[in-house]
């Protein structure tokens, strides 16, 4: 079930440039690290956001057979929200992977 | 492909019913429950796990769309219920119906809607109760719950409708099932009498109104809670 971050990462950034192109929005398609994922200077809206977190969810299940839930209590009760960047949703996946290996 | 159907508790009573009436139609079904079935098709996939438990459906429901397919429907059968009277309930009991009927469900639906709405089509069908409606003493906790259930049906109606995911509620009359059979007689008697039609109900009253809402053509409707027995 391990994964390390470039793996997560390259996930992310699949995830990510797949909805850009769905969406026609050329700074998601060719998205790095660095983009923002919502607010004011994001191209993501709020429906955005929901499906690509969902598509991250089901692209972990299926390819990785890890089965963790993004929009869980700990994201929302954060000062600074997990998925104001792809840096931080990446850090954060991997934090989730972590835990729930321990748990195991 | 044959559509695939999730149905919450199918060990007995109306989940086993709905379950036998999708299968004997050609459906696939996956279902759920406490402890083992015995219900016994190649297309029916059992699980046994707690629908309160969020990791467990969550697993559960990828493992579904990764070893049978994706979802297309899900009813949401499983509940509980209390009788006792409004001063003897135990604040466990409170949570304990909640986390069953309402947390149960609504972790049911968020999970199979992630996956609908990638087929842009979905319906999702949730049991609700008369006992809403009626507000039935003696079930201060179950009837609350049930209009949890039927607001959450409606507001996920609006959330749902623009990914092409119907989302209906049914309030069945008592039907005589285990969930029944503890209730005292007189309950029961005064229930019926507060109906339109006058009986007991049945599952095949159910699987028609659960027909109706799963119907692709049925796509225009939703956030709707159906009484049966001409409860209003």
């Amino acid at each position: 079930m391990s994964l390390e971050r470039k793996e997560i990462a390259a996930l992310v950034l699949k995830t990510l440039h797949e909805l850009g192109e769905d969406l026609e929005k050329p700074d998601l398609a060719t998205g790095d690290e660095t983009t923002r994922l919502f607010g004011a200077r994001s191209s993501l809206d709020s429906m955005g956001l929901v499906n690509f977190i969902a598509d991250i969810e089901e692209r972990l299940s299926d390819e990785h057979q890890i089965d963790i839930t993004l929009a869980n209590q700990s994201a929302m009760s954060r000062t600074h929200s997990p998925f104001r960047r792809v840096a931080s949703c990446i850090d954060y996946i991997l934090e989730l992977i972590t835990e729930a290996e321990k748990n195991e | 492909m044959s559509k695939l159907a999730l149905i919450t508790g199918t060990r007995k009573g109306i989940g086993r019913a709905l379950a036998e009436h999708l299968l004997e139609k050609g459906w696939r079904v996956a279902g759920c429950s406490r402890k083992k079935t015995d219900i016994q098709s190649a297309n029916y996939h059992h699980y046994t796990l707690d629908v309160a438990d969020e990791a467990a459906v969550v697993a559960m429901i990828r493992s579904i769309k990764r070893d049978i397919g994706p979802i297309y429907a899900l009813i949401n059968n499983a509940g509980i219920a209390s009788m006792n009277h409004f001063l003897l309930t135990p604040a466990e009991t409170c949570r304990s119906v909640f986390e069953t009927n309402i947390t149960g469900s609504f972790i049911c639906m968020r999970e199979c809607a992630k996956q609908m709405s990638r087929q842009k089509k979905g319906r999702i069908v949730n049991l609700s109760s008369i006992a809403a409606p009626l507000n039935l003493e003696g079930e201060a906790v179950y009837a609350a719950s049930k209009a949890a259930l039927e607001s959450l049906t409606r507001t996920a109606a609006k959330e749902l409708g623009p990914l092409g995911i119907t989302v209906n509620a049914i309030g069945p009359t008592p039907i005589d099932t285990d969930l029944t059979r503890t209730v005292p007689r007189e309950a029961i008697d005064s229930l019926v009498q507060q109906q339109a039609i006058q009986r007991l109900g049945t599952t095949q009253d159910v699987i028609k109104c659960v027909d109706f809402f799963l119907d692709e053509e049925s796509d225009f409707i939703t956030a709707q809670t159906l009484y049966l027995g001409g409860v209003a």
